[in-house]
């Protein structure tokens, strides 16, 4: 198939389907309401090191969690479903939004997390407890 | 000897059947509610992994094919272009896919490149298109080696190759449950590709199969699709990102940290890329026999069931 063909219909056919799945309700993420749902979603990926302390995000796309280990972990939204990883190495900065952490880790270089003022000192004191 | 052999680039002219059928997949879940689950992100990603996959064969497709001419230049045996040939040619290249992809799980230089196949959450047909764009730097164009010495033109290989793939495409559906016994028994199908996407324990490192599904049944890697048992998509750690260029390379990344971290041997360095996915030199990682064993320490119920029958 010439490449002047290929090319548009390839795009076209992307930008399509794209636009009929948001159309269609399938671009919401996915929301963590409690934190039995955090940390049904960690153990899912880790399911040896089940968590203590669990904070999930008002908006429900992310939680930080404590482990047993020391460690924290985060769950947050991949589109639809959930992915869960440890925060060793990880570096926070605050933003206007909430907080932002950075992981060594290039399939998941960064996370922009919403959170308000309180659930932020939340979050950063569950962080200092477990240095 | 034929030099100057063409045949169609199916995988091309396949492209419109392929937008078709994700549109009529697409219908058929928004209508009834069920078969399966799309998200926009997620299907965005594979559509453009499958368009970076096309383009990856335009610019770098002269390198395999260079070597099987070249290949194809050395062998003195030529079995012409029948339709027995071209038959005997698609079941032999399944064969050689089916070692190819067992190689691309148990091999992490190979599973590099091919990770970014399994790294939907999701199981549909977008799902079939999120292919690799590194797949020319595994060096699995050797495993085709043996077709072309016994005779078979480097074309009409790289077309049985191109089918093997179109028929891959129809099985990433979770809208169809079971074909007729005879056809499950021989042929790949939704039910036993869906296992081979299931990162749960029990379905880990099963159905390599690309079209005939007697192959894993030949070589013990079988595990049939069990009711009560849904698999569960994805990678065993997923990833952070929809970002296309953190999908293609982040397995490569991967290796390449961890050939360079300081204080280990050059065995190490070379076992980072050979072993299984999840070796570590220190053991601080799982591969796929450690989360099963891990699974039958924590369920021994389990143990000699399908896909622990080595356990």
């Amino acid at each position: 198939m010439p490449l002047e063909i290929l090319g548009p219909m390839v795009v076209l056919g992307i930008a399509g389907i794209a636009l009929l799945l948001h159309l269609a309700g399938r671009t919401a993420p996915m929301r963590l309401e409690t934190e039995e749902d955090a940390r049904r979603a960690w153990l899912r990926e880790h399911g040896e090191d089940a968590p203590g302390a669990v904070l999930v995000a008002a908006n429900g796309r992310a939680a930080l969690l404590r482990l047993p280990s020391g460690a924290l972990g985060l769950v947050t939204a991949m589109g639809a479903d959930p992915s869960a990883r440890y925060l060793t190495g990880a570096s926070w900065e605050t933003t206007a939004q909430g907080l932002r952490i950075r992981l060594p880790d290039f399939a998941a270089p960064r996370f922009d997390i919403a959170l308000s003022k309180d659930e932020r000192a939340a979050w950063l004191a569950l962080k200092d407890q477990t240095k | 000897m034929t030099d100057q052999l063409t045949f169609p680039d199916v995988v091309a002219l396949a492209v419109p059947f392929f937008i078709a059928a994700i549109l009529i997949e697409l219908t058929w879940i928004l209508i009834r509610k069920r078969g399966g689950r799309y998200e926009t992100l997620d299907a965005v990603t594979s559509l453009i992994m499958g368009a970076g996959n096309v383009a990856s064969g335009i610019i770098l497709g002269f390198i395999t094919f260079g070597f099987l001419m070249f290949l194809w230049e050395l062998t003195p045996l030529d079995l012409g272009t029948s339709i027995w040939v071209i038959a005997l040619c698609f079941v032999l290249d399944d064969l050689r896919y089916y070692w190819v992809h067992r190689f691309g799980h148990r091999i992490r230089w190979v599973w590099a490149s091919h990770v970014n196949h399994h790294s939907s959450q999701h199981y549909n047909l977008t799902t079939a298109l999120r292919q690799t764009w590194t797949g020319t730097f595994t060096f699995m164009m050797i495993v085709r080696a043996p077709l072309i010495l016994l005779g078979f033109h480097p074309a009409m290989v790289l077309f049985c190759g191109g089918l093997n793939l179109i028929y891959q495409f129809w099985i990433h559906t979770e809208a169809i449950g079971r074909m007729p016994r005879w056809f499950e028994a021989v042929m790949n199908t939704p039910s036993h590709h869906r296992v081979h996407h299931g990162r749960n324990p029990r379905y880990l490192d099963a159905n390599y199969a690309g079209v005939f599904i007697i192959w894993d049944k030949l070589f013990g890697t079988f595990v049939p699709e069990l009711e009560e048992e849904k698999p569960d998509y994805g990678l065993v750690h997923n990833l952070g990102t929809f970002n296309p260029i953190r999908v293609a390379f982040h397995e490569w990344v991967g290796i390449f940290k961890d050939i360079t971290q300081p204080g280990i041997t050059w065995r190490d360095r070379l076992n980072y890329c050979i072993q299984p996915p999840g070796w570590s030199h220190d053991g601080s990682r799982d591969t796929s026999e450690t989360i099963k064993a891990k699974h039958l320490e924590r369920n021994p119920e389990d143990r000699g069931t399908a896909g622990f029958e080595g356990g």
